[in-house]
């Protein structure tokens, strides 16, 4: 169905190409999982599959593609669109109408498709997404969940046979990502659609998965294969797999159920090993939330919430999108005035301090980090990070060193990578040093390795007495960085306790690794695996 | 064929109700036929207008409607030709230079030309409120998926730009927050330059991403053979020049009757037929807004307004004028009056505005 | 960063440029009537004859003409799409003046990419920000064509602008802003100038006068109501030019560089023959 032919993919004025000598058959009906990590060349990769690498974006491409046994050396993407529909990454720059019902339409009004087939396919899309109560809607008053359905549909409105996705779920909460899954995962079984679909958070996607393509990190590094063979010595691999790892099981389990049947021996052999303990005492009290009520016209988004932030601890904040996770932070930083109740850090009203008072206080990364870098190089965007926060020339260059290193100083910071453009973000927000931080959304579009990082640093600067505020609904983050959990729903606080007994108790909200071992409290891979080598190797039970 | 229960009123339905009675206020100043057209589409507008972020735009033009009866009347005021009449008062008046090519200041401001400017710019003012009637009404999206295969790729780009204005804004907000996350201000001159390029920049970079999207849905396959490239192209450029024949013809004799407004007929629709049938092959459309009874009727009650005051006009000229020697009350001339008032036909035959659906906005976290 | 771009994203055939010329002589025609019309041609005193409502039916066909003209003369997807985003950068600039008191920076985004992307793309934006801004804010009239027509042109003549280097570069467009905001101005006065001040006053147009009588009652028509806008405005877009300029335009040309507007393309597949490299 796709079949890349000795592949090579050089961009225009680039010094090395970005995929080499790539060969790849995916077969019609599967779903293929390509992972890799950032920069490894996966959208380069799903672009060459309906022609927009080349025809779109200039280059070289040596070697053939071919789709539907059509290959893209004659065939442009706009001839492709009915044999390959495609999904980028942000759905949001995609729409061209204002309506749900007109933008699912649009590619068949493209191909010139009479309006009985047309209207018949837009209903059947409507039904396979599960999209029929939203067909008049204006598109931007849509939810994130649904925004992604409806770019979903819109590509896929035209049939065409296979479909080819860039990170769909990697904006959504787990909620929307399970829908947006289980529409895919119809498409294939029902349809026989053939699927190619790159993601970062593999925990819920590799149970679907019929084959994985995974790409190292030099250009000619490709391996695909089932999924079993794949992950049995992949880098990038979900906590189940690593777990499987860890406890010797074979084969890899891929999902939470296939890795429940060998909890119980996993369990035995843990025993009673100790867990982390948390610590006795929180340290001194950093900010404090009491009685917060806020609303944006109409809507409520915050309800009566008192909270207390100390020092040397992350915190996280969860809740489903719209239960008011950013607003609370917003306030926290000084964004917003609170209408009712008061914000208070250190003593004083962050919304009352100017700016560059307010830094030296409280920092906030926001959803999209690139918001707050504005100048031409990294290098600048140092010095004005230095300027601003009065500091001494050099200090959040580097407070970047400490992070990361190895980004130039030359870069533009809107080339960067996702992971190297969070962590500028958090050096321009470090440098001068606040007593309180806050993270909002920030694992999205990381790979693993840099959320790894990541929560390194969190646990870095909680150590050093620092207060992090963590606002997510990644639950593998929290299970790895956090010591306490602050649930919210509708503005309100539900729970607000350790993290070990809110996640490990909590459905909706529990790692992969608390899952499979419940009812016993373990959170992470990293525990296990540590508790698993201190033990002695008693018996063990045969594989 | 019924109608569906949401299908709204053909765009073109409307603005067709809303120039015609807009050429009727053209054709008169008679300040009672003008309030009375101003109430009619005052009134439709009340009954029929939805919740569109558009539908406040009646009011925005009544205002400058408004505006502009003012400035006729200070110009005529000021500046007016000094003709004889019922003084009111007398303004001081101010010498000019010779070269001021026989500008007046001040001097005797007499009622007549007060009222006839004043005329002259209430009608100015019905035909803006006009016009701020179909802005009001009309879906801009819907009347955007209307026009010829000809402007099509015009046509989505305007719509990407109406759609993504509102991202904009929010970016503009977005952006503004980083700022003071930074420490820096966000006031003033300086302020704009920060402001300015991460904005654009976001946007630029999601323009990349909507033409890949585009392109990956079929944008663009229709493809011209170049024996219709050369007729449509004839089409236009012929229209053009009959176009600017009837121009000129028009601005010589003075008034759009006899050649002039043949030419210019033949040469707009040279233009738009050219537009029509430029490759129109291959493209279709999605459940196309159709044009049923109530449309008919909507254009039949204006152009009933433009006919109306059209006979009044033949039967008595001075019915449509303000009398100003002698200076006395309007006419009223009952075909005109019959005419204006059957344009309030839309208030009871067009489907009532969609209600309003809950709409949270993505601005809540 | 170099400042070369490759093709234009729009472009236009022999037909589509000698239809804008047409088109834009006739235009001119559309605003210069009042200066030069004929005695005879405003015989209907009431309406200073039909020439205004013919004029103004007139201009929206003469614009739809060349708009056609560009669609068949192919503008792809990546055209499409920028023209879109910059028009709606430029809606959104004017939402919140509104128009009040000539505080328009809607302008300011239309010279740079003028400059940047070419006459004929300068001359779409000119037009489509305007209609786009129109529509948006719900202030879609007579004047809409007008409005239209001179911010094309103005865009067209940005893209005409030399192309200089350094501090020169930022000079030259913020000069031309200026000049082109208040040529704008001038343009849209001359097309209100009938309806402003009707014809039995000293400050009207007088059919049959000679073209300096009626330009020096225009100009004092124009000082005394819309210089006072207009000046704020060409202040404005100039001094943002002179600001931000920089900045904009580099954003501008990473733009170009990465849409890789006709960047060549290159397939060559295998020879059969040719064995595997491993």
């Amino acid at each position: 169905m796709i079949a890349f032919d000795r592949v090579t993919v050089t961009y225009p004025g680039a010094s090395a190409p970005a995929l080499e000598n790539v060969n790849l058959v995916i077969e019609e009906g599967h779903l293929a999982l390509v992972i890799g990590t950032t920069g490894s060349g996966k959208s380069t990769l799903l672009r060459c599959v309906n022609g927009l690498v080349p025809h779109f974006s200039g280059g070289r491409l040596n070697g053939t593609v071919t789709v539907d046994g059509r290959s893209t050396e004659q065939y442009r993407p706009r001839d492709l669109a009915d044999a390959v529909g495609f999904v980028g990454q942000d759905p949001d720059a995609t729409f061209v109408a204002d309506t749900v019902e007109d933008e699912l339409a649009y590619a068949m009004e493209n191909l010139g498709m009479d309006s009985a087939t047309m209207r018949r396919r837009v209903e059947d899309v409507l039904d396979t997404l599960n999209l029929h109560a939203l067909r008049q809607r204006a598109i931007t008053t849509l939810s994130g969940g649904q925004r992604q359905r409806v770019a979903i549909g819109a590509a896929f409105t035209a049939a065409p046979r296979a479909l080819v996705l860039d990170e769909p779920t990697s904006s959504l909460d787990p909620v929307s990502a399970e829908e947006v899954l289980a529409s895919l995962a119809r498409l294939v079984h029902d349809q026989g659609t053939t699927i190619l679909v790159a993601e970062h958070r593999l925990e819920r996607i590799v149970q679907f998965a019929d084959i994985v393509v995974e790409l190292g990190t030099a250009p000619g590094d490709v391996r695909s294969g089932t999924p079993a063979a794949i992950f049995a010595t992949a880098e990038l691999a979900p906590p189940v797999v690593r777990l499987a790892r860890a406890a010797g099981w074979s084969p890899v389990p891929l999902s939470v159920r296939d890795a429940r049947r060998h909890a119980p021996e996993l369990r035995h052999r843990l025993g009673a090993s100790a867990r982390p303990a948390a610590p006795a005492a929180r340290g001194d009290r950093v900010a404090r939330v009491k009685g917060l009520t806020a609303a944006y016209g109409p809507i409520p988004a915050l309800a009566n919430v008192t909270l207390d932030f100390h020092e040397g601890e992350v915190m996280a904040v969860m809740g489903r999108n719209g239960a008011g996770k950013s607003t609370l932070l917003h306030h926290l930083v000084g964004l917003r005035r609170a209408q009712r109740g008061s914000v208070e850090i250190l003593g004083r009203t962050p919304a009352a301090l100017g700016a560059s008072e307010a830094i030296r206080l409280v920092g906030l990364v926001p959803q999209d980090p690139g918001a707050l870098l504005c100048a031409e190089t990294v290098a600048a965007e140092c010095r004005d990070g230095d300027r601003d926060g009065g500091l001494a020339e050099g200090t959040t260059r580097a407070v970047l060193e400490s992070i990361v290193g190895g980004i130039s100083d030359d870069t533009h910071p809107k080339d960067l990578s996702e992971g190297q453009r969070l962590a500028l973000a958090l050096a321009i927000v470090l440098a001068p040093e606040p007593p309180l931080l806050l993270l909002d959304e920030p694992t999205r579009g990381l790979d693993y390795g840099a959320k790894e990082r990541l929560s390194h640093l969190l646990r870095r600067l909680a150590a050093r007495g620092r207060c992090v505020v963590v606002a997510t609904h990644d639950v593998e983050l929290v299970a790895e960085v956090a010591d306490r959990v602050v649930v919210l729903a509708d503005g309100e606080v539900i729970t607000d306790g350790l993290a070990r007994s809110v996640v490990c108790h909590s459905a909706g909200l529990a790692s992969q690794v608390a899952r499979i071992l419940a009812p016993a409290e373990w959170l992470t891979v990293e525990e296990v695996a540590t508790a698993l080598a201190e033990r002695p190797r008693e018996s063990r039970a045969s594989s | 064929m019924l109608r569906t229960r949401l299908q709204p009123l053909h765009p073109i339905a409307w603005w067709c109700w809303a120039g015609a009675l807009a050429v009727a206020g053209s054709r008169t100043t008679n300040p009672l036929l003008l309030g009375l057209l101003f109430a009619v589409v005052a009134w439709v507008v009340t009954t029929r207008r939805g919740r569109s972020p558009w539908a406040r735009s009646f009011g925005a033009l009544v205002r400058l409607g408004l505006f502009v009866i003012v400035i006729r009347v200070v110009v005529q005021v000021l500046f007016g030709n000094r003709v004889p009449g019922a003084t009111w008062f007398t303004l001081p008046s101010l010498p000019l230079p010779s070269w001021a090519a026989g500008v007046t200041i001040g001097g005797p401001v007499t009622a007549q030309e007060t009222i006839g400017a004043f005329c002259q710019g209430l009608q100015i003012a019905v035909i803006l409120a006009c016009f701020g009637a179909a802005n009001s009404l009309a879906s801009s999206f819907r009347l955007l998926r209307c026009v010829p295969a000809g402007l099509y790729e015009v046509a989505v780009a305007v719509t990407v730009a109406i759609s993504f204005t509102p991202q904009v804004v929010l970016s503009i907000a977005r952006v503004r927050d980083a700022r003071r996350l930074r420490g820096r201000a966000t006031r003033g001159l300086k302020g704009w330059r920060g402001l300015a390029v991460p904005v654009l920049d976001g946007a630029l970079e999601r323009s990349v991403a909507l033409a890949a999207s585009m392109d990956a849905r079929g944008f663009g396959r229709r493809s011209t053979s170049p024996r219709r490239r050369q007729v449509t192209a004839a089409a236009t450029l012929g229209g053009l020049v009959g176009l600017g024949i009837g121009l000129f013809e028009v601005l010589d004799s003075g008034s759009a009757s006899g050649i002039g407004l043949a030419v210019v007929l033949v040469g707009g629709a040279l233009v738009i037929g050219g537009l029509v049938a430029s490759s129109h092959g291959s493209r279709t459309r999605y459940r196309p807004d159709r044009w049923l009874g109530a449309e008919w009727l909507v254009v039949a009650a204006g152009l009933a307004a433009v006919a109306g005051v059209v006979a009044a006009g033949s039967n008595d000229p001075n019915a449509l004028v303000q009398p100003l020697y002698p200076l006395a009350l309007p006419a009223g001339p009952v075909l005109a009056l019959a005419g204006i008032l059957a344009a309030t036909v839309p208030s009871a035959v067009a489907p009532r505005p969609a209600p309003l659906r809950a709409e949270l906005h993505e601005a809540v976290a | 960063m170099t400042a070369s771009h490759g093709q234009p994203p729009v472009g236009l055939d022999r037909f589509g440029s000698l239809a804008i010329a047409i088109a834009s002589v006739l235009g001119a025609v559309a605003f210069l009537w009042p200066l030069f019309i004929p005695a005879h041609g405003a015989l209907n005193q009431a309406h200073a004859g039909d020439a205004p409502w013919v004029i103004a039916a007139l201009l929206p066909l003469l614009l739809v003409a060349v708009l056609g003209e560009f669609s068949s003369g192919g503008m792809d997807a990546k055209g499409v799409a920028m023209l879109g985003v910059l028009g709606a950068c430029g809606a959104a600039l004017r939402l919140p003046s509104g128009g009040a008191a000539g505080f328009e920076p809607v302008f300011f985004l239309l010279f740079p990419a003028g400059y940047v992307f070419g006459r004929h793309f300068g001359f779409l934006l000119g037009a489509l920000t305007l209609f786009a801004s129109a529509l948006v804010t719900g202030g879609v009239g007579p004047w809409l064509p007008f409005q239209m027509m001179a911010a094309a042109w103005m865009g067209y003549g940005a893209g005409c602008l030399p192309h200089l280097r350094g501090r020169r570069e930022l000079v030259v467009l913020a000069a031309y802003a200026a000049f082109a905001c208040l040529a704008y101005g001038l343009l849209l006065d001359l097309w209100f100038w009938p309806f402003g001040a009707g014809t039995a006053s000293t400050l009207s147009f007088e059919p049959g006068a000679s073209v300096a009588h009626n330009l020096v009652r225009f100009l004092l028509f124009h000082s005394a109501t819309s210089l006072g806008f207009d000046l704020p405005r060409a202040a404005l877009n100039a001094g943002l030019i002179l600001v931000a300029g920089r900045p904009v335009l580099a954003a501008l040309r990473r733009a170009s560089h990465r849409a890789a507007f006709g960047a060549p393309v290159e397939i060559v597949p295998h020879a059969l023959e040719t064995p595997t490299s491993s």
